[in-house]
């Protein structure tokens, strides 16, 4: 039964992949487009089922591929299926025209299928294969409304998806060098072993910090999530932002070995993205980018957990439950608030309802600020809690900043909610098909803090720890309100907006002077040079008379004659030397 | 009868004998040319079939024609050899169906499939080559045979295309042929062994071996288009689709690249090339190579002159990859030998089809084609990947064998060339992906050709299709017995063995 079931784990990446080809093959079918939405269920139910999978080897794939599921990748898959699932449904009523419904979900479900399948990945060559599936996939989502900021956008995402697969090539291709294995469990060690220690771990964690939008490397992500049609926005933003997360969490060291320098390394530019994200997020005013700088900030604080695993590795097992329940609560409450902006787009007339809208969206985004009882609280307690294992000075940095970036969260949500409001009462809302699934994401990720088993938990609903994450929450929301009734709409309207995608700009102009050059160097000096070089060496005999025989043997003979005269007499010096 | 004398012979036959008649059909004999050309591909594959078996099973069969005492040709099935063979067969069969759709109802058909065959028998008479001269004899054959194909057409600018071939490569034969007699004077044999037959030799030779060498790889390199040695390729793209297909993936420019293979590991042996020191110049003109023909290629708007760079940059992989001396580096060399094969087929049968059908020749007039010739083009977006090297794609097992192998070998520069290489490769193929799928198409094609409810002929559309398949089966199935790269590793282990 075992053997039977894990097969669902091929499945899981299969299902959308084979349905992605069913579309294209049989483009006047309606089966295909029909069970699209669903794609995700199989993944679902693999991470639902409460048993251990076996694994699974296909000797003949790639340098020999191979899938499972570990306690990791069960809770990864979980919020993954999850909101491809919820995201899949609420596409099917949000794209208006089949025509544009079925260009999206052919790239919607390959990169499903990328996403799915890099979670049950458990060698690094078929975790970089469906990374890149998904990676270049997701292109189609970003650039699916074909509008001038879409195809910039695009071609910004693209350049780094390039950078990024080309320092995880050479980051793999040397652990590589010292493991004999491919399957993740043998690439920790590797890494610590070998020589190019260093080298590798920054590879890594640029590489996949490009996905996670960590600090620096992050200009991509607030152009491409928000210009995403919304199911995919919040896919990208929810579950695809993950994948590099949890590459990271595979071929570091983890737990192994005590790396201080990188680990407060990871530390500061995890902060960094945090405050740095809360910030220019609050300046933004589409929306969608302000979420996707919640984003960035938020990964940053995961990524504080990840530096935390080199800082104090002894207490990585729970540091780990951290920063699963941390992606957990992030994928869903920002996926549901990507989808809540598409609601809110279409209030309703109905004042009730216009006000449920805006709960839905409030408790997300209590969720993501870590008020209490929410799954947020939980994310940042667990933390909190493993910021104690950590030798001083980086545990008293870290324990002093962290309630800070709580603020900041709390003052982007209020910042966030204030532009999307439902308030306006014209619009007729008949998208009824986008609120089911919306409903039901902001409903899983309200209650998924009270369906995590107690022993994970110790204690965290005690007055003390309340009182510790309130203080945040409602200094945030105090700052918000006094700006809020203090300065006057007007003024908020004029209020200097950062270009989103920030040090993009330097970077764009950087860039442009390159290829300027580039193009100059290719066109003009290479072939100059080369021109030079060959007309030197051709000059002697371009004039010469065989050159000229040869053109009027060939206007005379026809163009083989010339070619068997030359094979006689080329057997002919062969014949000669063979007989000399 | 002893077969395994005959079967490389029959092998060579069944494209030649072929080729012969054909010459003497006359241009409306379609259907008799038709069942030629395909009876003798199919015939081909089936002896090929037979001696992949026994090849594995380590059977040897060889051929040998007395020439003068002492000196022989001689043809001989080695996995090597068997790996050439198979990609010039398989790849024959699949161009020579798409050649009978392209030069549907165009002149002087019986000429061009005449040529086409003597091409094939040469291509596989090079992989079977049992010695230096063998080999010579079939690679000046090659030559012969594929310039009344470039220059097929007539036009001008085909015969100024067909006179630069020629210089170069009967130029570079001439270089070969010196290199050849002196090391016949020097060694006093020619036959290929297995880690050469060189490294006996006394070591006051040691500088006549290098300037040999120069002279064998400075020959092939013509055919390799090694820079700055690669002139005639771009130029020589003006030729039909499916002969640039065959010369750009199989037939010429692997012939070079094979050529420096045999040179490398079976005259001189690689460890003994590696002590006269004459592998390092050999893997920088090889990484040279690779990023100016990139460089070429980025800002080419001719497609078929883009991927003709493109092949410039791609087919010197092979070099490097023998010239980084270490086992794992000889398997991504080697089996780029097949990888960039079909991944170059591919792309030029798109290009092919794209003017065909459309009369489009240019990237710039590439917009919205995705949804004019879609299948087309999912051929072409898979092997344009497949360049790029993302993975499952055959070209990313090429690249990460490639790294693995020079990181093994201590040359930790070579992947700094692969980066730079794939990172080029993505500048200058994703911008026509894009431009393929993602925008409008204009209101009118060029020279629009009419196929009813089909995107082109079937004969067109299904060499692609096939061929980009396999690219991405060779590299998802990479594991599999009888891929490209497990035969690869069984090459390698004949020249590492202890």
């Amino acid at each position: 039964v075992n053997g039977t079931v894990s097969q669902l784990l091929l499945f899981a990446p299969a299902a959308p992949l084979l349905l992605a080809l069913a579309l294209v093959l049989f483009p006047k079918t309606s089966a295909p487009i029909a069970i699209a939405p669903w794609a995700a269920l199989p993944a679902l139910t693999a991470a639902l089922i409460p048993m251990p999978f076996s694994a699974l080897h296909y000797s003949w794939v790639l340098l020999g591929a191979d899938l499972g599921l570990d306690g990791t990748g069960r809770v990864f898959l979980l919020f993954t299926a999850l909101l491809w699932l919820v995201a899949g449904i609420y596409a099917r009523a949000y794209l208006p025209s089949p025509a544009s419904r079925k260009r999206f979900f052919v790239y919607f479900l390959l990169a499903m299928s990328g996403n799915l399948g890099l979670i049950v990945a458990l060698d690094i060559m078929t975790y970089f294969a469906f990374f890149a599936l998904m990676s270049f996939a997701s292109y189609g989502l970003v650039v699916h409304d074909r509008t001038p900021e879409a195809i910039r956008a695009g071609r910004v995402y693209m350049m780094l998806v390039i950078v990024g697969e080309m320092l995880l090539f050479a980051s793999m291709i040397l652990v590589m060098r010292t493991s004999d294995s491919l399957v993740f469990d043998a690439v920790g060690p590797a890494v610590l072993q070998s020589e190019t220690r260093n080298l590798i771990l920054l590879l890594t964690l640029l590489g996949f910090g490009i996905k996670v939008g960590a600090f620096g490397l992050h200009m991509w992500l607030p152009l491409a999530h928000p210009v995403a049609p919304t199911p995919a926005s919040a896919v990208l933003s929810g579950a695809m932002i993950k994948a590099g997360l949890l590459g990271w969490l595979r071929m570091l060291p983890l737990g192994d070995a005590a790396l201080p320098l990188w680990g407060g390394a990871i530390v500061i530019a995890g902060l960094a993205a945090a405050f740095f994200g809360a910030l220019v997020g609050l300046t933004q005013r589409n929306p969608k980018t302000v979420l996707a700088y919640s984003s960035i900030s938020q990964m940053g604080l995961i990524t504080i957990g990840v530096g935390l695993g080199l800082l104090a590795p002894q207490a990585w097992p729970l540091t780990l439950t951290a920063v699963l329940i941390y992606a957990l609560h992030h994928g869903l409450a920002k996926g549901a608030l990507f989808l809540g902006v598409g609601v809110a787009a279409v209030p309703p007339s109905v004042a009730w309802r216009r006000w449920l809208v805006g709960l839905g969206l409030l408790l997300p985004a209590l969720a993501l600020a870590g008020a209490p009882f929410t799954s947020g609280m939980l994310a940042k307690a667990l933390l909190k809690a493993q910021v104690a294992f950590v030798p001083m000075p980086w545990g008293y940095w870290i324990k002093t900043l962290l309630p800070w970036t709580a603020v900041g969260t709390t003052l982007i949500m209020a910042r966030f909610l204030y532009l999307t409001w439902p308030r306006s009462r014209a619009t007729k809302s008949k998208e009824l098909g986008i609120w089911g699934p919306w409903a039901a994401l902001v409903a899983a990720a309200t209650v998924v803090p009270w369906l995590i088993p107690r022993e994970h938990t110790p204690d965290l609903w005690s007055a003390q720890q309340i009182g510790a994450v309130l203080w945040p929450v409602i200094l945030g929301a105090g700052l918000a309100g006094i700006a809020r009734w203090t300065v006057s709409r007007h003024t908020m309207k004029k209020l200097p907006e950062l270009p989103p995608g920030d040090i993009l700009v330097p970077i764009e102009a950087g860039a442009r002077a390159a290829l300027q050059l580039g193009r100059w160097f290719s066109l003009r000096w290479l072939p100059g040079k080369y021109g030079m070089l060959i007309a030197g060496l051709t000059g002697m005999y371009t004039r010469s008379t065989w050159e000229d025989a040869l053109i009027s043997g060939e206007a005379k003979f026809g163009r083989w004659v010339v070619g068997v005269t030359l094979f006689l007499l080329l057997g002919t010096a062969i014949a000669m030397f063979a007989l000399g | 009868v002893n077969w395994d004398a005959w079967l490389p012979i029959l092998v060579i036959s069944s494209s030649l004998l072929p080729g012969l008649v054909i010459f003497f059909l006359p241009e409306e004999y379609h259907l008799t040319r038709t069942i030629l050309n395909l009876a003798g591909a199919i015939a081909k594959f089936g002896f090929v079939g037979i001696m992949i078996w026994g090849v594995y099973h380590g059977h040897a069969y060889q051929s040998r024609l007395p020439l003068v005492p002492g000196l022989d040709l001689i043809l001989r099935a080695d996995p090597l050899a068997m790996l050439f063979v198979v990609l010039s067969t398989g790849l024959w069969l699949v161009t020579t169906v798409y050649a009978i759709g392209y030069l549907e109802g165009s002149p002087h058909r019986s000429r061009f499939f005449g040529f086409f065959s003597l091409c094939v028998t040469s291509t596989v008479g090079v992989a079977l080559a049992g010695n230096l001269l063998t080999f010579l004899v079939f690679y000046e054959m090659l030559t012969l045979s594929t310039y009344p194909l470039v220059v097929h057409r007539g036009t001008e600018a085909a015969r100024q295309a067909g006179r630069t071939y020629l210089t170069y490569t009967v130029g570079g034969g001439a270089l070969f042929l010196a290199g050849l007699v002196w090391l016949y004077a020097v060694a006093g044999t020619l036959d290929f062994a297995p880690r050469g037959f060189l490294a006996g030799l006394p070591g006051e030779q040691g500088p006549t071996l290098v300037a040999i060498f120069a002279l064998l790889i400075t020959g092939l390199g013509v055919k390799a288009a090694l820079v700055p040695l690669h002139g005639w390729l771009p130029r020589a793209m003006v030729a039909p689709a499916p002969v640039s297909a065959l010369l750009h993936a199989v037939a010429v420019v692997k012939a070079g690249a094979f050529g420096i293979i045999r040179v490398v590991y079976d005259v001189y042996g690689v460890e003994f090339a590696h002590s006269l020191g004459v592998t390092a110049p050999l893997a920088i003109l090889a990484a040279t190579t690779i990023i100016y023909g990139s460089l070429r290629a980025l800002f080419q708007d001719d497609l078929k002159r883009r991927l003709a760079f493109s092949t410039v940059s791609q087919v010197s992989y092979i070099a490097l990859g023998v010239a980084v001396v270490g086992p794992v580096a000889t398997i991504g060399g080697v089996v780029h030998l097949v990888h960039q094969g079909l991944m170059k087929i591919t792309l030029f049968f798109c290009a092919g089809n794209l003017a065909e059908t459309l009369g489009v020749h240019k990237v710039s007039e590439m917009d919205g084609v995705g949804r004019r010739m879609p299948w087309t083009m999912v051929a072409f977006t898979l092997s344009a990947f497949g360049m790029i090297g993302a993975p499952p794609i055959a070209g990313f097992l090429s690249k990460w064998y490639l790294g693995l192998g020079a990181l093994q070998a201590g040359q930790d520069w070579v992947v700094l060339v692969l980066i730079g290489s794939s990172v080029l490769n993505a500048a200058y193929f994703l911008p026509i992906v894009y431009g393929a799928w993602f925008k409008d198409p204009p209101a009118s094609w060029p020279v629009e050709r009419s196929f009813g409810n089909k995107e082109t002929a079937w004969a067109l559309l299904l060499p692609p299709m096939t061929t980009g398949l396999l690219a991405l089966a060779v590299g998802l199935l990479a594991s599999a017995p009888f891929s490209p790269l497990s035969w690869v590793r069984l090459i390698a282990n004949l020249e590492y063995a202890p």
